[in-house]
C-alpha cells in the first residue's frame, strides 16, 4: 500500500488517470540555469502539468547567479521545453498556465542575502498561490555547494522540522553522492545537520524507469517466479549496462570518477538489489528499502574484477577516438571506462550463485539488460541422443525496446528428436504502445507526494560505497594502465576470461 | 502487407489465420509481431454499422492489440453465413510491424443462432473479452445473453440512448451478471471530471466539497442521448460526494456534450469550469481568501476509437462509473420527464 497522501481526501480524483495529485508547494531549483534543469527538470515538470498531474498553485522558483527577470527565465525555460519536452510541440495553453507558476531569483549560493530575498518571495507565494509553507529544495548543483546551501537554508529558518509538525520541507539531491565512503558519509552528515533523513530524496534516475519498477511487479505480483528465484534453480545472473557513447563533454568529471563510480556503485547496485531482495512486507518506502539494503549488506568483498579503457575503434559505423584522446582527459589516464565484477551475495537465497556485473562506454550498442540463467534440467534425458540442451534464460531488457523474454528448448518438427532454443517475448511497445514517462517526471511527482520508495536511502549509499571502496583503492594504487579494448567491442579480453573460466559466457544482449 | 480480406469457411477460420501468419513470417522474417491484449467482439445489425465498427477497431488496435471479431447478424436477411479474415498492421517506429487479427462474420436468417458458439470458439484463451454493442440492445434476451456469456466487459454508448430504461438496463447488467458495463460516453466526460477534481485539489477548496449548493451544466440538448454526458456528470458528482445536489441542465446547440459547469457553494461563491475547444483545454477558476485559483486540463480526443482505447486500457471494471450509473438511471428519468413536459 502507498502511504496516505492528501489525494485520498479528494474523492473526485478516484478512478481518474491522475488519481494522485499532490498539494501545491514551492519547488525551488538551485542551479536553475544549468544543464540538468534545462534538459530534465523543467521539461519533466511541464510534462506533469501537461498530463494534469500538477496541482493548481504549484510554484517553481529557479535560483542561480545569472541576472534574469521572471519573464526572461520563463522564455529560456520555454526554449528548453521546445527542445526537450517528451511530447512536442509544447501546448501553448498548458504552457501559459504552467509559466504563470515559474519565478526566478538571482543570487550567489553562498550569500545569505539571496536566501532572505528567496524567503520573502516564497512567503508571498504561500498567500497568493496557496502553497502554504510547503517546500521542496532541488539541489541541481555540484555537491560542493550542498553544505553551504543546507546551512544557509537552516539559518534563514527555511526548513521545517517534521517532528514539530507544520508544512513539509523536502530536499532532493543528485548524484554523485560522494566519490567514496568517507565523502559520502560527510555529505550525508551535511544533509542530516539541517534535514532529517526522511526529508532527503536522493535521485537515482534508474529507479524512475518503468522497467526497473516492473522488476518488483514481475517478481512479486506473479506467483510463478518466486518459487524458483533462488540458488536451487538459478545458475547465475548477468547485468549489463552498455553505452555506445564515450565520455563526450564530461571528460573532466569522468577523470575523477570512472565507470565503477559512475554506474556500478549506484545504478547497477540498485538493479542487483531489486533482483536479489526478499519480498518486502509492504510496497512502502522503508519496507522496500530495508530489503534492498539487506542485499547490499550481504555483498561479499570483491575478489574478482576486471577493468578496461577504450582505445580507438569504430562504433555504429563511425570512427571513435580513444579515451585518452577525448577532451579534458589526461593522455596518460588510468581511469577505467569498463568494469566487470563477479559478485557474490552471502545469504540463504543466493549462496554460491555468481552475479556477473559489467558496465562500459564505447561498447557496440546502448543497452541495459539483466539475464537470469537457470540450471540445466536435472536429468539429461535428451543428452543421450547427442543433443546439447541450452539452459533457460529469463532476460529483462531495461532499455531500449523494454521487455521480457524467456528462452527454452523446443522440439523441431519431424520424426527424429532434434531441439532448438526458442524465445517467448513480451515487449512493452508492442503490448502497451504508449511511450512511458521520463524517469524524472515520475521522481519529481513522487517527491511532491512524499513517497520515498523510489529514492536511495543513506544506508544504501554508504553500504554500497563500503563494498566498492577497496576495489577502487586497489585500482588507484595499481601503476599499470587498465587493459585496453577497442571501441565498439564488448570490452577487454580479461572480461571474457572472468566469466569463461567458470564455464559460462556473457550473453550477447 | 497482409491486410487484404480473405474469404474463409467458417469452420476453418483459426486454421486459415495460422496459415496467413506462417506465410507472412516466411516473407518478412522477424519484422512482424502478432499481439493481443483483448478479444473485442463488435456486434452490429447492418452493413453501415459493420463498416463503422471495422474502421474504429482497426484504428484502436494500434494502441490496444486485439483479436477483433465483427459480427453482423440480421435475422431478416437470407439464411446464410460468411466469414472473412484480415490483419490490422501498424508500424512500430522502426521497420517492425505489430499486427492484430480481425475476423468478420455475417449471418442471416436462422444462421444468426450459430453466431454465439462460433464467436466463443474464436476467442483467444486467457485474454479478456469485450463486447461492443452498436445500436439497440434487443428484446431477445437469450440472444444477448449467449453473446455476453463470455464477456468481461460490455461497451455501450449512452449518447445513443433514447430512454431512461437504457441506463436502467445497463445498470441491471452490472448488478446481475459478471459482465462489467463500460460507456464510451463516460470516457467523454473524463475531462470534465479531471477539471472538477482539479478545482478541489488545493486543501482549502477540498473542505468545500461538502457545501455545494447547486450545479449548472451547459450541455447539448434536445434528446436524452444528447444530454447523456451531463447526466453522467451530475450523477458522478452526487455518487462521489454522497449527497443530493440540486442541478440544472442548460441546453445549447453549438457543441456536442458539455461545454460549461458552474458550481455554486452555500456561501454563494462559485467555481467555474469552461471548455475551450479551440485551444483544446478545459479551464477552471475559483477564489478562496487571498488566493486566486485557476487550473487547466487538456481536452481528450472524442474520436470513437480513442474512447474505446481508453476504456480498454482500463484493466479493471470501473467502480466509479458503476456508482455513477446507479444514480444515472434516476437522473436520466428526471431529465427525460422534463423533456416530455
Ligand atoms: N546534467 C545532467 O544530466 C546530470 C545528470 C545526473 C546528475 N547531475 C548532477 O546534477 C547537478 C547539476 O548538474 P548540471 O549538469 O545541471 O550542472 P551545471 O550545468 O554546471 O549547472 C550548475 C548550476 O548551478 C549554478 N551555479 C553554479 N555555481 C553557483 C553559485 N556559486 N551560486 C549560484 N548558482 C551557481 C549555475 O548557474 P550560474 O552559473 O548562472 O550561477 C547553474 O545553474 C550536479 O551535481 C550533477 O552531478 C547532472
Amino acid at each position: 500500500m502507498r502511504p496516505m497522501t492528501t489525494v485520498d481526501a479528494n474523492p473526485l480524483r478516484q478512478g481518474l488517470e491522475q488519481e494522485r495529485v499532490p498539494d501545491p508547494s514551492c519547488l525551488v531549483i538551485f542551479g536553475a540555469s544549468g544543464d540538468l534543469t534545462q534538459r530534465k527538470l523543467i521539461p519533466g515538470l511541464y510534462m506533469l502539468a501537461h498530463d494534469g498531474l500538477l496541482p493548481q498553485g504549484q510554484t517553481i522558483v529557479g535560483i542561480a547567479r545569472q541576472d534574469m527577470t521572471d519573464e526572461q527565465f520563463r522564455a529560456s525555460m520555454r526554449a528548453a521545453c521546445d527542445e526537450h519536452a517528451r511530447t512536442r510541440p509544447v501546448d501553448d495553453a498548458i504552457w501559459e498556465s504552467f509559466a504563470r507558476g515559474l519565478f526566478y531569483v538571482s543570487g550567489e549560493f553562498t550569500d545569505p542575502a539571496a536566501y532572505t530575498r528567496l524567503k520573502a518571495r516564497l512567503e508571498e507565494f504561500d498567500r497568493t498561490r496557496g502553497t502554504a509553507g510547503r517546500r521542496i529544495y532541488y539541489l541541481a548543483v555540484p555537491p560542493q555547494f550542498f553544505e553551504k546551501i543546507a546551512e544557509l537554508l537552516g539559518k534563514e529558518n527555511m526548513v521545517c522540522d517534521p517532528e514539530k509538525g507544520g508544512p513539509y520541507t523536502r530536499v532532493i539531491i543528485e548524484k554523485p553522492f560522494g566519490h567514496d565512503l568517507a565523502s559520502a558519509r560527510e555529505l550525508n552528515q551535511v544533509a542530516v545537520s539541517t534535514f532529517r533523513e526522511r526529508q532527503v530524496f536522493r535521485i537515482d534516475h534508474y529507479l524512475g524507469k518503468e522497467t526497473v519498477q516492473n522488476l518488483l511487479v514481475l517478481r512479486f505480483a506473479n506467483g510463478i517466479f518466486e518459487p524458483f528465484w533462488n540458488r536451487q534453480y538459478i545458475d547465475h545472473v548477468q547485468f549489463t549496462v552498455a553505452e555506445s557513447i564515450g565520455v563526450e563533454k564530461r571528460g573532466n568529471y569522468f577523470e575523477t570518477a570512472g565507470i565503477a563510480r559512475d554506474i556500478i556503485q549506484n545504478h547497477m547496485l540498485q538493479l542487483v538489489s531489486l533482483v536479489a531482495m526478499e519480498p518486502p512486507v509492504a510496497f512502502e518506502a522503508n519496507a522496500v528499502r530495508d530489503e534492498k539494503v539487506k542485499v547490499l549488506r550481504a555483498l561479499r568483498p570483491i575478489e574478482e574484477a576486471v577493468r578496461g579503457q577504450y582505445a580507438e575503434g569504430s562504433v555504429m559505423g563511425e570512427r571513435a577516438a580513444a579515451y585518452r584522446e577525448e577532451a579534458n582527459v589526461d593522455p596518460n589516464s588510468r581511469v577505467e571506462t569498463y568494469a566487470a565484477i563477479k559478485v557474490f551475495l552471502d545469504n540463504w537465497r543466493w549462496a554460491g550463485v555468481p552475479f556477473y556485473v559489467r558496465a562500459g562506454k564505447r561498447l557496440p550498442k546502448r543497452v541495459t539488460d539483466i539475464s537470469i540463467h537457470f540450471r540445466p534440467a536435472p536429468h539429461p534425458l535428451f543428452s543421450r541422443l547427442g543433443l546439447r540442451m541450452q539452459p533457460n534464460v529469463l532476460a529483462i531488457r531495461i532499455q531500449p525496446d523494454e521487455g521480457i523474454s524467456l528462452r527454452f528448448d523446443s522440439k523441431l518438427p519431424g520424426p527424429t528428436v532434434r531441439t532448438a532454443p526458442v524465445t517467448m517475448e513480451f515487449r512493452y511497445a508492442t503490448s502497451f504502445g504508449a511511450e512511458p514517462p521520463e524517469a524524472y517526471e515520475r521522481l519529481l511527482l513522487e517527491t511532491m507526494l512524499g513517497d520515498a520508495t523510489l529514492f536511495a536511502r543513506r544506508d544504501e549509499i554508504e553500504t554500497a560505497w563500503s563494498w566498492l571502496d577497496p576495489l577502487l583503492h586497489r585500482w588507484a594504487n595499481d601503476p599499470a594502465p587498465p587493459p585496453f579494448y577497442e571501441a565498439g567491442t564488448w570490452g577487454p579480453e580479461e572480461a571474457n576470461v572472468l566469466i569463461e573460466k567458470d564455464g559460462r559466457k556473457w550473453r550477447r544482449p | 502487407m497482409i491486410d487484404a480480406d480473405v474469404r474463409v469457411h467458417a469452420g476453418s477460420i483459426e486454421k486459415q489465420l495460422a496459415e496467413l501468419w506462417r506465410n507472412e513470417k516466411q516473407a518478412h522474417d522477424d519484422a512482424v509481431t502478432r499481439a493481443a491484449l483483448w478479444n473485442v467482439v463488435a456486434h452490429t445489425w447492418n452493413s453501415k454499422q459493420h463498416a463503422h465498427a471495422t474502421e474504429v477497431l482497426a484504428s484502436a488496435s494500434a494502441s490496444v492489440p486485439q483479436r477483433t471479431i465483427v459480427v453482423r447478424a440480421d435475422p431478416n436477411a437470407p439464411h446464410d453465413m460468411q466469414a472473412w479474415i484480415s490483419a490490422n498492421c501498424h508500424l512500430l517506429g522502426d521497420s517492425r510491424q505489430v499486427c492484430s487479427e480481425e475476423v468478420s462474420i455475417v449471418a442471416g436468417g436462422e444462421r444468426v443462432d450459430h453466431v454465439a458458439p462460433l464467436v466463443n470458439a474464436l476467442l483467444l484463451p486467457d485474454m479478456p473479452v469485450a463486447v461492443w454493442w452498436l445500436g439497440d440492445l434487443p428484446n431477445d434476451h437469450a440472444y444477448v445473453e449467449s453473446l455476453l456469456e463470455p464477456a468481461d466487459r460490455l461497451i455501450v454508448d449512452s449518447s445513443q440512448f433514447d430512454s431512461a430504461a437504457d441506463f436502467a438496463l445497463v445498470a441491471r447488467i452490472a448488478e446481475q451478471t459478471t459482465t462489467a458495463p463500460a460507456d464510451v460516453n463516460w470516457a467523454r466526460v473524463e475531462e470534465w471530471r479531471a477539471a472538477s477534481a482539479a478545482v478541489f485539489d488545493p486543501p482549502a477548496m477540498r473542505a468545500r466539497l461538502q457545501s455545494i449548493a447547486h450545479v449548472r451544466v451547459t450541455t447539448a440538448g434536445g434528446t436524452l442521448g444528447a444530454t447523456s454526458e451531463a447526466v453522467l456528470y451530475v450523477s458522478w458528482l452526487m455518487a462521489q460526494l454522497g449527497y443530493e445536489i440540486p442541478f440544472e441542465l442548460a441546453t445549447q446547440s453549438e457543441e456536442e456534450g458539455i461545454s460549461a459547469v458552474d458550481i455554486r457553494f452555500r456561501d454563494n461563491t462559485t467555481a467555474l469550469i469552461r471548455g475551450d475547444r479551440g485551444r483544446g483545454v478545459v479551464k477552471c477558476s475559483a477564489a478562496h481568501a487571498e488566493t486566486e485559483l485557476d487550473c487547466i486540463t487538456r481536452k481528450r480526443g472524442r474520436g470513437l476509437s480513442d474512447l474505446i482505447v481508453r476504456l480498454l486500457k482500463q484493466p479493471e471494471s470501473d467502480r466509479v462509473y458503476l456508482e455513477a450509473l446507479r444514480i444515472a438511471r434516476d437522473v436520466a428519468a428526471r431529465v427525460a420527464a422534463s423533456h416530455a413536459a
